[in-house]
Order: structure tokens, then C-alpha cells, then sequence
């Protein structure tokens, strides 16, 4: 009877560590809840079972976020039995038996654990739906409407976090057979031991990050090692490596870089230093794993997030660079064409800005004086005058203008890639047309095009005089070319439309439904990298946030020591946020080093430039982050200044 | 002479509305450069209050306080703090150590504080901690050294940046009577060579007999004074114990 009461007014007591716990718990099994249910949602499996890469990114993020939940489950667990450990010892005190208080702790734990993973899903199923349904709101997705409970959702969820509830309630079981009743009392006064650490461990963390980084850097094809180990366990060698070295490095090279600073006086003992390092020194073994989880998830969180932004961004290249052109199709005769230029006139949204009607002629290439990997011995090319080039590259616009004479010729090859096509520059070649032979000179390359490359091929331009010769022994093929001005949701209606009064065999390319179809296959990896980023940050600014902010109130007392002997408050407010600076700072470098190389290592075989999409990533999450920083920093400074008098 | 510190009908209320306490009742007082005075009465006559209002880590609720020809109330935050640093040393009445310091660096804090050059830093230190017999302590953190140790560091601390004024509360709180009599002396000299004006409260008649002028506290005023003029300390000490017991007051 006395401990049922002396429970439940505990519990009263202790509200709010319990319920930041019983929070957490929650929030945990939430986001993996909603991650698990669109992995099972049919629609998206529709959508990944084609592509590969998808696939691989869910599983790997699902993985990920396993790790997360785990490490973030038992952090907040071991933060709440912290909290009460004084608790249980007043208990032993009072002579309740271990093994009673043993039992006690566990079902207390395991029930708000079962507890947390109903209330969990619960909100998953409703927040998902919302959630979902926002984000394809926002990106104009339409595939995936509906969002149901999954059954397969609920039942992973609860397989894994039942294991995670059960290790967490026997961990809260032996705390009392692990300590003895001393320093359950002592349990948030004892001084800890200024951490020391060895150079040896130090540069082992070094050396292990650096492997990691060298193997996620090496050529797939070419490396001993990932040939030898695969491709399933070779990137898991290197998170292995990546992610202990990273732990490592937080655990012993920072104290050792810190020690080092202690150690020389002239810079240690001058002013707030001498505060500021001695603290950071105290608090950073404490914090290297929680540092080390942030780092893994800003890492995970920018590679994810620069990897969608960057194929996204190269969608919007890379349609620019196939089709320059907003309209394109083969003529169908002088009333088709006008019908159609009525329509396109008439369509709403969308003004012309220029029309062209061009015939080019279709040739085939004999291209044995220049070998390559991805053409035959023969090619068909489109051949255009100069005149017209001019013209289109002019409405185009950032196109350069060319002046072609005799045998002159210039190649345009929007797929040009230096290692697998014809060494067209400089290259020789022969024109056949009826009776007439004409040698040209390619004198330039250039890896655009002015025509859509749904219609034509790769380009070859000649001087006017050359291009009528050969016109004259062949049929040109008639193209008709539109640029238009306006939203892409009506030129894609538009397509539509056209479509309807265009045969087949005019081959329509628009810029605007290629755009979109791009944009379908991104939508769900933009999606889930979306989800993914806020949720991560969402959770590692917090964990930051909360766990600074328990220290910051463990710090008062030191804090006013230093008010009373004369520190200004200006000079602690600094050290304040040299210290955020640093706790914040670590993580944020970190993840953003192993994020340039993890993307370095997946884009390099696509030779894609992901310079921008990344920086603008790694910039607006910098942002958010920086927000955290300051907003952490602020009330820090506020709870450690804030009971001192004066 | 010139007076260090002057102080004119200090009120001290606690309690908000309601529920007031007064704790100081209207205290005037004037201490002379290097004076060495002390403070006695019973528990929770305001003898710490008065300590911390003098030196500017409370405010009083009334009252006007200088130091060193100084007013103390209209400064600003930031003067306070220089002046705390530069001019004042404090030994409190729990020793106040920073646990993430070591007992050296809890002593060089305020000269670091200050910009003093890091050789000279260890130079004082080191001396300081000689004459408070703490010098093989120096690397050790406050948790793994006794309360005596703990409170001879915290005294090392409050002196080694030489201040004009020191006040301490019950520095030999926690001292056997050998290290408290190795404390007082230290103070003493301190107070005789460099001038050092010191405003010590105790509870021990023995620790008071070493100051030149004791001020005795009762219900928040100052009841009584002694003075030791050219006595034997075996003197000052009847004396007062002569007082304390005319308070009804328990001696130790
Ligand atoms: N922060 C406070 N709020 C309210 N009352 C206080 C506060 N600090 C002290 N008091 C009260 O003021 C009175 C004087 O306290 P003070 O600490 O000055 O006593 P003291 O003479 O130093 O006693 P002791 O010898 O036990 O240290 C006491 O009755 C105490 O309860
Ligand atoms: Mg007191």
C-alpha cells in the first residue's frame, strides 16, 4: 500500500520526466511508423518496383532510421532512469526488496513502452494520411491519393519496437542491481574525472574514417575491394567504418584536441577560455554518442536531400538540353500544319514566341574513321543549313552563332560524352545524297542541340550552298518548331490536345510532357528524402535542444559562482555560445564532410555536376540548423543567468 | 585613515507581499582600510545577508552602500562586474569551487579573468597555494579533496588576486582547529603586510579574536562592537566570549 503511494506520488512528482520520456517514446515509434507505412504503401511500391534505386534507398533508409529509433529510444530511457535514480534509492532506503523494485521498474517501463506504441500509431495512421497528402499537394503528384493502415506497417512496427521496449524495461530492471545505494544518491552530484584521451585511439579514428572515405570514393568498376566484397557489403563496411570513426573521433580526438588547448596556459588561462574549454571538456564524452547519432543523421538527411535535389535539378537541365524546343513534330501536310497552328494559337496560357518550319534531311553516315563504343559503323544524322541553326539558336537564346564555309561542318550532340562517343572534332566524313558525294570537316563539336532529340538525332550543320546540293538529291523531311511562352501545366495540356489531332508518325516531343514524366520518377525519391530531412531534423535539432538545455540546468550553479566573482554576463553569454557553437557545430561539419563524399561517390559514375543542387541543400539545411543553434544558445544563456541576483 | 567601506541604514527584506521578513534592520557601518573585522551572533541573525549585500552580490532593499569611494548601487551590471573582479575576493560559506576546474585553475580563474599573463598566473597561484599548504592539491578536482582542502583552495582563490576587500563567510566552517588557526594567521598577515581589508562572519569566538574589531548581529542589527586595541589575542578572546555569553548565545 505505502509503495503504491509512494509510486503514484512520484509519478505526480516527477510529471515531466515522464512525460518528455513517454514524448519521445512516442515521436519514435510516429516517424517510424509513417516511414514503414509508405514503404508498404502499394501505390509507391508500384512506383519503386521498376526502379532500383528507389528500392535500395527505402530499405537503406528504413535501416537507418532503425538505427535512429534505437539509439534515440534508449538515450531518452537512460536520460529518464538518471533522473530517478535517487528515486529508487530512497526505496531500497525504506526497505522494499531489489528484486520488488527490479519488477516495479520494468512493468512501469514496458507499460508505457506498449502504451507509447499504441498512442504512436494511432497518430501515425492519422498524421501520415495529412502528411502524405500535403507533400504531393505541394509537389503536384497526384499518383498517391489514398493512405490506409497498413497491416504489414503495424505489424513491422510493432515487432521491432516490442524488442526495443522489452531491452529498455530489463535495462530498468538491473538498474538497481547495478549500482550501489551510494551512488544512487549521488547520482547527478559526482564529479566526473576530466576525461583523458590517447593519441593512439585518436588517430585510429582518423584512419578509420579515411578508409571509409577512400572505398566510397574508388572507382566500382575498377576497385579491388568492391569487387571482392560486392556491393551489399562493401557501402555496409563503410558505414561501419565511417560511423565508429566518427564515434571515436568525438570520444577521443576532441578531448585530445581540447586537452591540448588546456594544456597551453598562455591561451587556456585568458579570460572565459579557461570556463568555456574546461566545461566542453567535461561534457563531451557524455556527449559523443548523441553527437555521433546527429552526425550519422545530418549526413543521411543531406545525402538523401542532395541526391533528390540533384537528379531533380538535372531533370530541369536535362530536358532544357534534349528538348530546346517547347513543340516539335514532323509535318502533315500544309492543312494539318495550319490546323494546328490554330489550335496552338487558340490554346489559353500559352503564347508563341517564335515558329519555324525547317527541312532537314535525313542521312546516313559511314563512320568507320572514327570508331566508338556506342555507334556502329553507321549513323543517321540530321542535316541542317547554317542559316536555320543561326535562326534557332538566336530564339533559344546562350546558343553560340556560327559562320560555316566549303566543307565546313559543325556536330551538335546534346548526349555528348567524351568517354563513350565519336571523336567527332576534327573528324573527316562523307555525305551520300542520290549521285552526289561531299566530303566535310567537322571543324566544331558542340554537346547541344537546337532540335528535340525526340525527333532528331544528333545534328549536322552545313554552309547553305553545301546543305542546297545535297537537298536537291533527297527528300527533306519537314519539321514544324514551336517555342512557347507560358505555365507548364498548360503547355502540357496543350501537348495533350495536340495529340489528339496529330498522327502517330508525327513523333510530338514537348518540353513540357517530357518535364513531367521526369518529374513522376523523382516524385516519390523527392518525397521520401523531404520526409526523411524534416523528420531528421526535426528530431536531431531537438535531441540537441533538449539534451543542452538539461545541462544548461545541471550548469546554474556554476554559472552563478562565476556571476559572483566578478565574470560579466556579456563574457558568459559568449562562452554560452562558443560552447553551443561547438556541440552544434561538430555535428554539422561532420555530417556534411561524409555527405560530399557519400554523393561524390554515387554521382561520379553518372558524371552529373551536383555542385549547386548540393550547396543549395547543405545552405538552407545549414539554415534550420543555425536557427536551432541560436535558439538553443538563447535559452541556455537565459537558464544559467537567470536565478543569479544583479 | 581613509574609510574603504561605507555603509548608511541598510534594509534587507525578504518575502513578497504579504509575507515580509525583515533580515537587516537599519545597519550603519564604516570600515577603515585594512581593517580585519568580524562578524558574530546567533544562526539567522543576517550576518550572511549583511556579507552579501556589502559586497555586491545582493542588493539591499534600502540604503546606500560605497567602496573604495564608490557607490556601489548605481553601477551597472558590467561595472559590477569589474569591480568584483578587481577589487573584491570572496570566500563564501559553502567553498563556491568549480568542479570541472581543477583546484590550481579554481585559483588562477579570476587573474585569467582579469588577462593577467599566463606566467605570471601560475607564479601567483603557486605561491598562494604554498602559504594555504595546498600546493601538492594543485592538479586535483574539487570532488577528490576534503571540505578543509576545499575551503583553504576557495580562500587561495579569493586572495590571489590581491583585492582590496575580502569578505568571508565562516572560512573555518569546516577547518580542524590546527588548519583554522593556519588559516587565520594567513589572513592576518595578509591583513598586516598588504592592507588587505577583511570583513570575516564566524561563529567561533577563536576565529573572531583574530580580527581587530567584532561586530556583533542580532535580529538583523548591529547590537554590540568590540574592539581589540592593543590586547593580547588570549584577551580579545575572553572578551568576547564574555559578550557571546551575555547573549545567552552558545560560544562555539
Ligand atoms: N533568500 C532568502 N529568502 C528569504 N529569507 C531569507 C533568504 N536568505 C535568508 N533569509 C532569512 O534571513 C534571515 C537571515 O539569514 P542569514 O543567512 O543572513 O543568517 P546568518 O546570520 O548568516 O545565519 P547562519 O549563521 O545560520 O549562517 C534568516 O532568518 C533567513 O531565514
Ligand atoms: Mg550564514
Amino acid at each position: 500500500m505505502t509503495l503504491l503511494r509512494l509510486a503514484s506520488r512520484n509519478l505526480l512528482n516527477n510529471f515531466r520526466s515522464y512525460f518528455l520520456y513517454f514524448a519521445s517514446m512516442v515521436f519514435s515509434v510516429l516517424i517510424y511508423f509513417m516511414f514503414v507505412s509508405l514503404k508498404y504503401d502499394t501505390t509507391i511500391q508500384q512506383q519503386v518496383s521498376g526502379s532500383l534505386k528507389i528500392g535500395s534507398a527505402f530499405n537503406g533508409a528504413s535501416i537507418v532510421l532503425i538505427i535512429f529509433v534505437a539509439i534515440f529510444i534508449w538515450y531518452s530511457n537512460s536520460f529518464f532512469t538518471r533522473k530517478r535514480k535517487k528515486e529508487v534509492g530512497m526505496y531500497s532506503l525504506l526497505g522494499v526488496s531489489k528484486k520488488q523494485i527490479g519488477w516495479m521498474l520494468f512493468y512501469e517501463n514496458f507499460m508505457m513502452g506498449v502504451l507509447a506504441l499504441a498512442v504512436g500509431i494511432i497518430m501515425g495512421a492519422f498524421l501520415s494520411k495529412f502528411f502524405v497528402m500535403l507533400l504531393m499537394k505541394v509537389m503536384g503528384y497526384e499518383a498517391i491519393g489514398h493512405f490506409v493502415l497498413s497491416a504489414p506497417a503495424v505489424i513491422n512496427t510493432g515487432i521491432v519496437f516490442l524488442i526495443l521496449i522489452l531491452l529498455t524495461s530489463l535495462h530498468g530492471y538491473r538498474l538497481i542491481y547495478r549500482f550501489r545505494l551510494i551512488e544512487l544518491f549521488q547520482a547527478d552530484q559526482r564529479g566526473e574525472l576530466a576525461p583523458r584521451a590517447s593519441l593512439l585511439l585518436a588517430l585510429l579514428s582518423l584512419i578509420m574514417i579515411g578508409t571509409g572515405y577512400g572505398l566510397s570514393l574508388q572507382n566500382y568498376m575498377e576497385s579491388v575491394i568492391w569487387r571482392q566484397l560486392g556491393f551489399v557489403m562493401t557501402p555496409m563496411l563503410i558505414l561501419v567504418l565511417v560511423i565508429s570513426g566518427t564515434y571515436l573521433l568525438f570520444n577521443t580526438l576532441t578531448v585530445y584536441l581540447l586537452g591540448l588547448m588546456r594544456s597551453r596556459k598562455s591561451y587556456f588561462w585568458r579570460g572565459i577560455h579557461l570556463v568555456s574549454i574546461s566545461q566542453l571538456l567535461y561534457r563531451i564524452r557524455g556527449n559523443a554518442m548523441i553527437l555521433t547519432v546527429i552526425t550519422v543523421l545530418s549526413a543521411t538527411t543531406l545525402t538523401a536531400g542532395g541526391m533528390a535535389y540533384s537528379l531533380y535539378y538535372q531533370n530541369e537541365k536535362s530536358i532544357l538540353l534534349s528538348d530546346p524546343n517547347s513543340l516539335m513534330f514532323l509535318s502533315g501536310g500544309d492543312a494539318a500544319d495550319t490546323k494546328i497552328e490554330r489550335l496552338i494559337h487558340e490554346s489559353r496560357g500559352v503564347d508563341v514566341r517564335y515558329h519555324e518550319k525547317l527541312s532537314a534531311l535525313e542521312m546516313t553516315v559511314d563512320m568507320s574513321s572514327i570508331p566508338s563504343a556506342i555507334t556502329g559503323s553507321k549513323q543517321v544524322f540530321t542535316v541542317i543549313p547554317v542559316s536555320s541553326y543561326n535562326q534557332l539558336a538566336d530564339w533559344q537564346g546562350n546558343k553560340e552563332k556560327l559562320n560555316l564555309r566549303g566543307e565546313e561542318a559543325v556536330v551538335l550532340d546534346a548526349g555528348y560524352s567524351q568517354q563513350f562517343s565519336p571523336a567527332y572534332q576534327g573528324a573527316s566524313l562523307h555525305l551520300h545524297a542520290g549521285k552526289v558525294t561531299r566530303n566535310i570537316h567537322v571543324i566544331q563539336l558542340c554537346p547541344y542541340n537546337v532540335l528535340n532529340s525526340g525527333i532528331a538525332g544528333t545534328v549536322i550543320v552545313l554552309p547553305d550552298e553545301a546543305f542546297t546540293i545535297l537537298a536537291a538529291q533527297t527528300t527533306p523531311v519537314p519539321m514544324q518548331i514551336y517555342g512557347l511562352d507560358g505555365g507548364r501545366q498548360e503547355a502540357r495540356q496543350l501537348a495533350d490536345t495536340l495529340k489528339q489531332h496529330l498522327s502517330e508518325s508525327s513523333h510530338l516531343s514537348s518540353q513540357a510532357e517530357d518535364y513531367s514524366a521526369g518529374m513522376q520518377v523523382f516524385g516519390v525519391l523527392i518525397f521520401m528524402s523531404g520526409f526523411l530531412g524534416l523528420v531528421f531534423l526535426a528530431a536531431t535539432g531537438s535531441i540537441l535542444y533538449f539534451k543542452q538545455l538539461t545541462e544548461a540546468h545541471a550548469e546554474v550553479d556554476r554559472y552563478a559562482v562565476l556571476l559572483k566573482i566578478g565574470v560579466k554576463r556579456s563574457e558568459i553569454r559568449k562562452s554560452v555560445y562558443q560552447q553551443m557553437l561547438f556541440i552544434f557545430g561538430l555535428p554539422l561539419i561532420g555530417g556534411m564532410a561524409h555527405c560530399v563524399v557519400a554523393l561524390t561517390g554515387i554521382f561520379r559514375l553518372m558524371s552529373a555536376n551536383i555542385a549547386v543542387p548540393v550547396t543549395i541543400c547543405m545552405v538552407v539545411y545549414g539554415i534550420l540548423y543555425l536557427v536551432y543553434y541560436l535558439f538553443t544558445g538563447h535559452q541556455y544563456y537565459r537558464i544559467v543567468t537567470q536565478s543569479a541576483t544583479h | 585613515m581613509t574609510t574603504m567601506l561605507k555603509a548608511v541604514n541598510i534594509q534587507k527584506t525578504y518575502g513578497s507581499r504579504g509575507n515580509l521578513y525583515p533580515a537587516l534592520n537599519g545597519i550603519d557601518l564604516e570600515i577603515q582600510k585594512g581593517e580585519f573585522i568580524g562578524v558574530m551572533g546567533p544562526s539567522g541573525a543576517g550576518k550572511s545577508t549583511l556579507l552579501h549585500v556589502l559586497s555586491t552580490i545582493d542588493s539591499p532593499s534600502s540604503g546606500e552602500i560605497q567602496i573604495a569611494g564608490q557607490q556601489i548601487l548605481s553601477m551597472n551590471d558590467s561595472q559590477l562586474s569589474d569591480f568584483r573582479r578587481e577589487s573584491l575576493g570572496f570566500i563564501f560559506q559553502d567553498y563556491n569551487l568549480l568542479d570541472t576546474l581543477t583546484v590550481q585553475e579554481n585559483i588562477a580563474l579570476p587573474l585569467a579573468l582579469s588577462h593577467v599573463p599566463a606566467r605570471e598566473i601560475k607564479q601567483r597561484v603557486q605561491q598562494i597555494a604554498s602559504t594555504f599548504g595546498i600546493d601538492d592539491l594543485l592538479d586535483k578536482y574539487p570532488y577528490q579533496i576534503s571540505g578543509g582542502q576545499k575551503q583553504r583552495a576557495a580562500a587561495s582563490r579569493a586572495m590571489v588576486s590581491q583585492p582590496e576587500l575580502i569578505f568571508a563567510d565562516e572560512p573555518t566552517g569546516a577547518l580542524d582547529s590546527k588548519s583554522a588557526a593556519n588559516l587565520l594567521d594567513n589572513l592576518a598577515l595578509l591583513n598586516e603586510q598588504e592592507q588587505a581589508t577583511i570583513m570575516m562572519v564566524t561563529h567561533d569566538a577563536f576565529a573572531a579574536s583574530f580580527c581587530k574589531r567584532v561586530l556583533f548581529i542580532v535580529d538583523g542589527c548591529i547590537a554590540m562592537e568590540l574592539h581589540r586595541m592593543d590586547s593580547k589575542r588570549q584577551l580579545f578572546l575572553q572578551r568576547i566570549l564574555d559578550v557571546l555569553a551575555s547573549f545567552g548565545g552558545d560560544p562555539q
